[in-house]
């Protein structure tokens, strides 16, 4: 079988078993021999990863188990094409930010787009939108338009397009900036219909954009069932909210209580995401106790810092996940995030000072601080 | 095991210290927290005891402060023999490298040293003394009232020589030390309560976590009352600090700095000769476990030699692993320990990728040496992990420090034969601080031009009497 084909039949068997939901069962040994099979088929397509995983002395022969899996260190990304399949079928590079002078960005060459929407749809809808489908969508993430190279941006669009998600509206360009009266008028459009929002964006949008606002004299109450989604974190930038601080405000100013607002986690280097299910689950355990869980097809370890050995449940390392919706590039990934196993998920327990900043939360802060020193956007 | 107490204050500040104690993020040192009230109240307390500073004669303060000093030097001091139990857990350091350090810094706090650093810095020191005629007119110089610094805590004994020097020029002194250089400036101070209760009363070191969020009130009421503020820190350090020092204190910044190494042909002359480089190249990366600003990240070597430049890769290597041996590295923190897997694991795809890279290291122990071609300058995670690039000539290295020009530091320079006065002018008009050897590159000579500037001079005020 070509290599082509052999990606299509494996890509098109995988997006099937992702369009069951991010609640179907899946026994160890469905993952294994998809992790297993995926595996094989990356290393033979991949000489860069073959290469890497022969230097640890791991070949397709010698795996037992999807745990036996190489993972490549997401720092990777920057270094090498990691391709699994023909370069020349790539149907778009996402960057990470890596803004800051001097800082390399990392590349994820996508193979299959569809493989990503099948990935990200079902898992979105899980933990965000659920049977609402008059939810309508404001998005303080850029259009894919104006950031193609954004994974976020991309999923943002995805969700945007889906019949099942109404109406969007986006409200920040490429450049950072926010359409402040635009979103004002849309929030309050919201207020009076009674129709319930998803609102989306990263820490830092929200944060500028409530300081932007920040004369005291505005709130809006927006009707029940509205949610938000928050994502990307402070990454030790100048202007850092706790997350309670931030949540306390967005709720104060936007009604929607804590338990409607969830943190998604994402990396570029990934096709798949984490979430915080409190509104999948219908119950908040407080932001202390909140765990991020991936969709199945996402198994999650915590490695030991020096040794990389797996550490039992419960003690904090570092966190390694083996993504089967990376089939097109690797599907193991060493990330630099320190976390803890939680239940079926994990807790972030901070991130690495010495690592490069990465994401679109920092590209968006720099450029949106840029941007409120030429443009005055602060009262 | 019991917390180090983060703390030494004059004797008669006890009281504003109040009972509640807290502990460090895993527990090695614990410090009283202090309200702004207290704060000022100790500030206060040291500007007072300055007075009697400002009346002693330099040399005799001095002379003071080296033979406290010299008793971290002397084996077997009880001094001594209590930093280096401390260090290992307290710095993240070796017990072989807390000896290094030790002795390597506590060489600068003699009173020769001193009194040589007193002597670069000013004609006649006896100007902080009393004025002095000049040509025209008279003048004095006196450090501030009050200095705080700040310490990094990335090697130990920093800011005892920051404390040092303020102490030098008459300046009340608040130290907060960075967590992993909390002992040296401690029991420094408790050695010149017993030696020198008079000088010791207007010095005070005192361990909180400091900047960003986490920003006590006694913190902001420090940084209100210094008259001057030394700080020590990544840039975001020292930009948070900056943004916080009122605009009529005076700030010194040390901020992150980068350093390399060259190595020339001359010093590559025959298998003998190139050994003794490396191990002195070895040597520069491992002290400090790499952690000092004079630290080299990267080396570049000159083609042409007995030893190719990937050939020497492969000597610093073994090198490395002799060391390890000698002089073993210290814990790194999970963030450093993840920081080079990345590192590492990047590589490794590199070399699959066939680039022309190489690399070699020492599996659990920390040190790494990834040879490259690519010339431009990437700093290292640090910890004993080093890039070797080959360079036609050194005087090519010049353009590929642009890009970390304001960051730049000390360049180690071995056999640079003929290119050399060439090779420094070149160097300092590329923005780099202080050129040297290798064997020196830890240890700057107390009259060094730390980061550019005179250690004692940049401190100091100057009065001048006219007429």
């Amino acid at each position: 079988m070509s290599q082509a084909a052999e990606f299509a039949d494996l890509s098109g068997e995988l997006a099937g078993v992702f369009s069951k939901g991010v609640d179907a069962s899946w026994p160890e040994m469905a993952f294994d021999d998809l992790a297993l099979r995926s595996f094989a088929y990356q290393f033979s397509t991949n000489p860069v990863y073959q290469g890497f995983a022969r230097g640890r002395g791991v070949s397709p022969e010698a795996v037992g188990s999807w745990q036996d899996i190489p993972a490549v260190p997401a720092s990777g990304f920057k270094a090498v094409r990691l391709v699994s399949g023909d370069p020349g079928s790539v149907e778009r590079v996402f960057r990470t930010s890596g803004t800051t002078v001097g800082t390399e960005r990392g590349e994820h060459h996508v193979l299959d787009l569809e493989l990503y929407r099948a990935s990200l749809l079902p898992n979105f809808s899980a933990n965000l939108v659920l049977g609402d489908a008059d939810v309508r969508l404001l998005s303080l993430i850029p259009t894919p338009a104006e950031l193609p190279d954004s994974s976020l941006s991309y999923m943002i669009g995805c969700v945007a397009n889906h019949d099942a998600f109404g109406r969007a509206e986006f409200f920040v360009d490429a450049g950072g900036r926010i359409d402040h009266l635009a979103l004002r008028n849309a929030l309050a459009r919201a207020e009076a219909s009674e129709e319930p929002v998803l609102l989306v964006g990263t820490a830092f949008a929200l944060v500028h954009w409530m300081d932007a606002m920040d004369d005291g004299a505005w709130a809006f109450r927006l009707p029940a069932g509205s949610r938000l989604m928050e994502t990307g974190g402070f990454k030790g930038r100048s202007r850092t909210l706790s997350r309670k601080e931030l949540y306390a405000a967005l709720t104060q100013r936007l009604g929607v209580p804590t338990g409607m607002i969830v943190n998604e986690y994402g990396m570029t280097e990934l096709l798949s995401q984490f979430y915080e299910p409190v509104i999948r689950e219908g119950s908040d355990p407080g932001l202390t106790e909140r765990r991020l869980v991936g969709p199945p097809w996402v198994r999650t370890r915590v490695l030991d810092p020096v040794t990389l050995s797996p550490l039992p449940d419960g003690s904090p390392g570092l966190l390694c996940h083996l993504d089967l919706a990376n089939l097109g590039s690797v599907c193991g990934v060493l990330t630099e995030d320190m976390g803890v196993i939680v239940d079926d998920g994990f807790r972030v327990l901070g991130r690495s000072t010495t690592a490069e900043p990465r994401g679109c939360s920092l590209a968006m802060d720099e450029l949106m601080s840029a941007t409120s020193l030429n443009h005055e956007v602060r009262p | 095991m019991t917390p180090f107490d983060g703390w030494t204050v004059p004797v008669d500040a006890g009281a504003l210290l109040g009972e509640e104690r807290a502990e460090s993020a895993g527990g090695a040192v614990s410090y009283p927290v202090l309200s702004s009230d207290g704060m000022r109240g100790l500030c206060e307390c040291l500007r007072s005891s300055r007075e009697a500073l400002v009346s002693r004669a330099v040399r005799d303060i001095a002379a003071s402060l080296g033979a406290v000093g010299a008793r971290f030097g002397s084996a077997g001091d009880p001094l001594r023999e209590e930093a280096l139990s401390l260090l290992p857990r307290t710095a993240g350091v070796s017990p072989p490298m807390a000896e290094l350090v030790l002795d390597g810094m506590a060489r600068d706090w003699t009173v020769p040293r001193l009194l040589e650093v007193l002597e670069a810095e000013f004609a006649d020191p006896c100007v902080l003394d009393t004025f002095q005629a000049g040509a025209k007119g008279s003048f004095r110089a006196l450090g501030p009232p009050l200095t705080l610094h700040i310490g990094a805590g990335t090697v130990p004994g920093v800011s005892v020589t920051s404390l040092i020097r303020a102490l030098l020029v008459k300046s009340a002194v608040l130290v907060k030390p960075g967590l992993g250089d909390v002992v040296l400036p401690n029991l420094y101070l408790r050695g010149l309560q017993e030696h020198d209760p008079e000088i010791a009363a207007a010095a005070a070191a005192l361990y909180w976590p400091g900047g960003g969020s986490s920003t006590s009130d006694g913190e902001a009421a420090a940084l209100a009352e210094a008259d001057a503020v030394i700080v020590y820190g990544g840039d975001d350090t020292i930009c948070d600090v900056r943004s916080r020092t009122p605009a009529s204190a005076r700030i010194v910044v040390y901020h992150h700095r980068l350093s390399l190494g060259l190595v020339g042909v001359e010093a590559l002359v025959c298998e003998v000769m190139a050994r003794e480089t490396v191990s002195s190249v070895a040597r520069a990366v491992a002290t400090f476990d790499q952690r000092g600003c004079v630290s080299p990240h990267l080396v570049y070597v000159e083609q042409g030699g007995v030893v190719s430049p990937a050939g020497l890769a492969g000597l610093l290597a073994e090198a490395l692993e002799a060391l390890e041996r000698e002089l073993p590295s210290g814990s790194t923190t999970p963030e450093e320990a993840s920081a080079i897997h990345q590192v590492r694991g990047a590589t490794e795809l590199r070399i699959a990728a066939r680039e022309d890279v190489a690399m070699y290291s020492g599996g659990e122990a920390q040190w790494t040496v990834i040879y490259e071609p690519e010339p431009d300058f990437k700093p290292s995670c640090l910890n004993r992990v080093v890039r070797v690039a080959p360079i036609r000539s050194l005087m090519e290295v010049v353009p590929h420090l642009a890009s970390v020009r304001r960051h730049l530091q000390t360049v180690a320079v071995l056999g640079a034969g003929e290119q050399q006065a060439e090779l420094h002018e070149a160097l300092a008009r590329a923005g780099v601080l202080r050129i040297t050897g290798f064997d020196d590159a830890p240890w700057p000579p107390p009259w060094w031009h730390h980061d550019g500037m005179g250690p004692l001079t940049t401190l100091v005020r100057w009065i001048d009497a006219e007429g």
